[in-house]
């Protein structure tokens, strides 16, 4: 399994490395040639109760695997499998408090803890000592207390959006943490994320995030993380529900007659369409293989610009089926092991395709579009 | 990497120097969703952690915890956070950290955590430290051309600290061992558009046209140098149009009748922005038609996209698309 992180934004830029006590893949019987959403169901709710170990070195990412499971359980509507009040309070356990207003402005982030690492009971103030909210965590907090029904505009969102301030940089970029760490559109996309679910842009530049994103718009018309490299699914991703989030482009922008756009749409839509490989799965990059979660990655950028029509379903669902595994869940590549975050993003990707018995998607939060089923 | 590399693994509740600590559980509250099987190693190195974390204790044990907790942990950015404070309280040797790093890097390379961390003891180090960085990465990308964060760091070094001048060999070099490795072309362009040396794009663009066109010739199939051809001529579409070596080679690959998909693709591009064909391309595009194909029309953009669509199936909708935003556009 691998040692990489799980942030939903990881993109899975790695191979996975087997440790040992893992089944091999040889072992593993013949795809199933439909949607089994009863062992999806069951994979989760295993999640829900108690992860294996080889998830212990995703432990910083505990709300992520928790919105893997709990949003993944909701596509699947099956969201009766969990205590929805139980889960709320769970999650809030994890937002950071400060002292007092005058310590947001200090240059320490105020957002959700990724684990209980640096996470230590309350002093006799009633307040916890270390503060390390991470972005990625607080978006995934957010996401699943949505999910639940949890009213957002009752938390203590002040704190989140004066604090989140400080973690923007001079280029328009996000750090995640503000004890340092790398800045790239994934941190873009968190904030822009975590600002639209609280219904207040007070929390970031956005005419300095907008310039960063262009800046990271590639020659071939994709994405990269950072200025300069590589075309990526996941940056593309970013970089396009960012945009949309903020409302710098209009959704199903390949329908309007106006072709003027902040970014390169052609280049963009064609080097998208390019993705989609032989085997009918997408790739993250140009000449790598398939991999279950770029169906998501990709799909989404091209439902957010309206050519998701043009992509051929029939290869991608023949792909995702030969990923999906026996036990419930889908692994990176065809007929391997699963694990949690290529099981979420087989679930959107089968989301985009209209799969029955599915919800439909928010392809811009990458979670249930909880507009479209009559929940806000 | 093993932990047992210092201090034989030994459980720390059974060493002597570690017997003043008390160690801090993890509290997961009452109802914990997603609770994790945590083996017996990681739970007692994350209590113990927590307690000298809790304790800001910045002393050599501390920094041997930190050993143990990233190797269980990678991306615990906590950890790393903390292993900065203990190094800097210490006044540690950076030169040890970086080959700390690097024997991490051998066995999961994949980890923002590791690459940041060395960014911040390569910040440190300064310039001295440019040339080990450049060969360090080159070790790693020699085993995974791809590597994103091998390349991140990469392109953090050339900016930060320089070493530009054996960069254009170098992409040359891994284009020689894998044309269709995209990360080796992205880089290409990184430093044709950015190096202090190479007098920038337009400087650079004729010999890099020839380079690309000879690499397109010989694999005409790779989408990478069709698109690095596109983009040496970013931001001037005019040029692109008007400079007979990109018309010319469309228009022998599509002579050859075989993996003449992205041909056609760039000839249709150069077409959208007022490319005027002489009859040799029309011919040739006729040439391609096959008995599936319904009799090809007067345009020859819309020609295409009806090649495109029988022979690119895959993308059959994509074709018709933009074969009919052609007709919107002439009327």
């Amino acid at each position: 399994m691998a040692t990489r992180e799980w942030n939903p934004l990881d993109f899975d830029i790695g191979e996975e490395e087997d440790e040992e006590g893992t089944p091999s893949p040889s072992s593993i019987s013949p795809p199933l040639q439909y949607f089994d959403r009863d062992r999806h169901v069951a994979f989760l709710e295993m999640m829900y109760n108690l992860m294996p170990h080889h998830y212990q070195s995703q432990e910083i990412n505990r709300l992520t695997l928790a919105f893997f499971t709990i949003s993944g359980l909701h596509l699947l509507r099956a969201l009766d499998r969990v205590d929805k009040d139980r889960v709320a309070d769970w999650v809030l356990s994890f937002q950071a408090h400060p002292r007092s207003r005058a310590e947001l402005k200090i240059g320490q982030f105020y957002g959700f803890h990724g684990s209980r690492t640096s996470q230590f009971p309350p002093d006799e103030n009633g307040v916890s000592a270390r503060n390390a909210g991470h972005l990625a965590s607080t978006y995934c907090a957010l996401a699943i207390l949505k999910t639940v029904g949890f009213n957002l505009l009752t938390i203590d969102k002040e704190s989140i959006l004066i604090s989140l301030r400080n973690l923007q940089q001079p280029d328009g970029s996000f750090m995640p943490v503000d004890v340092g760490a790398e800045t790239d559109l994934r941190f873009v996309y968190c904030a822009a994320a975590i600002c639209f679910m609280l219904e207040d842009w007070s929390g970031m530049d956005r005419e300095k995030a907008k310039e960063y994103i262009l800046k990271c718009q590639s020659y071939d018309g994709g994405f990269g993380l950072m200025p300069g490299l590589e075309s990526h699914g996941g940056g593309t991703y970013c970089a396009v529900a960012s945009l949309r989030l903020m409302g710098y482009i209009e959704d199903d922008l390949l329908s309007k007659t106006v072709t003027s756009s902040i970014i390169n749409v052609p280049l963009l839509l064609d080097w998208c369409m390019q993705r989609q490989a032989i085997d009918g799965g997408f790739q993250g990059r140009a000449n790598k293989p398939s991999d279950t979660c770029y169906a998501f990655w990709i799909g989404a950028v091209l439902r957010i610009l309206g050519g998701y029509k043009f992509i051929d379903k029939i290869a991608l669902h023949r792909f995702l089926l030969t990923c999906q595994s026996e036990f419930g869940g889908f692994s990176k590549y065809p007929r391997d092991l699963p694990d949690i975050y290529h099981a979420y993003y087989g679930y959107t990707a089968f989301s985009l395709l209209e799969e029955p018995g599915l919800n439909p998607l928010c392809a811009e939060l990458g979670m249930t579009d909880l507009t479209a089923i009559g929940i806000i | 990497m093993d932990s047992r590399e210092d201090d034989g693994g030994e459980p720390l509740s059974r060493m002597a120097e570690w017997r003043d600590v008390t160690p801090l559980p993890q509290d997961d509250g009452p109802n914990p969703v997603v609770p994790i099987a945590y083996k017996e190693e990681f739970r007692e190195t994350m209590d113990y952690f927590r307690a000298i974390y809790k304790a800001d204790e910045r002393s050599p044990r501390a920094l041997r915890l930190t050993r143990r907790a990233i190797h269980l942990n990678p991306g615990n950015y906590t950890v790393w956070h903390f292993r900065r404070l203990v190094l800097e309280a210490l006044n540690a040797d950076l030169d040890e950290e970086l080959d700390f790093l690097q024997r991490i890097a051998n066995s999961n390379s994949k980890n923002y955590q590791l690459w940041h961390h060395r960014r911040w003891v390569v910040e440190r180090l300064g310039a001295n430290a440019r040339a080990k960085e450049l060969n360090l990465i080159k070790k790693i990308l020699s085993i995974d051309a791809k590597n994103y964060h091998a390349w991140s760091h990469r392109q953090w070094v050339l900016q930060a600290l320089g070493g530009w001048e054996d960069e254009l060999d170098y992409c040359q070099q891994l284009l020689e061992e894998d044309i269709f490795n995209n990360s080796a072309w992205n880089q290409r362009y990184f430093v044709v558009t950015r190096s202090p040396y190479l007098g920038g794009l337009k400087a650079m663009r004729a010999s890099e046209v020839r380079y690309t066109v000879e690499a397109i010739l010989a694999n005409p199939n790779n989408e990478c140098p069709w698109r690095y051809l596109q983009g040496l001529y970013k931001d001037d579409i005019k040029a692109l149009v008007n400079d007979p070596e990109i018309s010319s080679v469309c228009l022998k690959v599509i002579n050859t009748k075989n993996n003449y998909v992205f041909a056609l693709k760039m000839l249709l591009d150069l077409l959208c922005h007022g490319f005027q064909p002489c009859h040799e391309f029309r011919d040739s595009v006729v040439a391609l038609r096959t008995s599936d194909t319904d009799p090809l029309g007067p345009d020859l953009s819309m020609a295409i996209c009806d090649i495109l669509e029988h022979v690119d199936s895959l993308r059959a909708s994509y074709w018709i698309w933009r074969k009919n935003k052609l007709s919107v556009a002439a009327v």
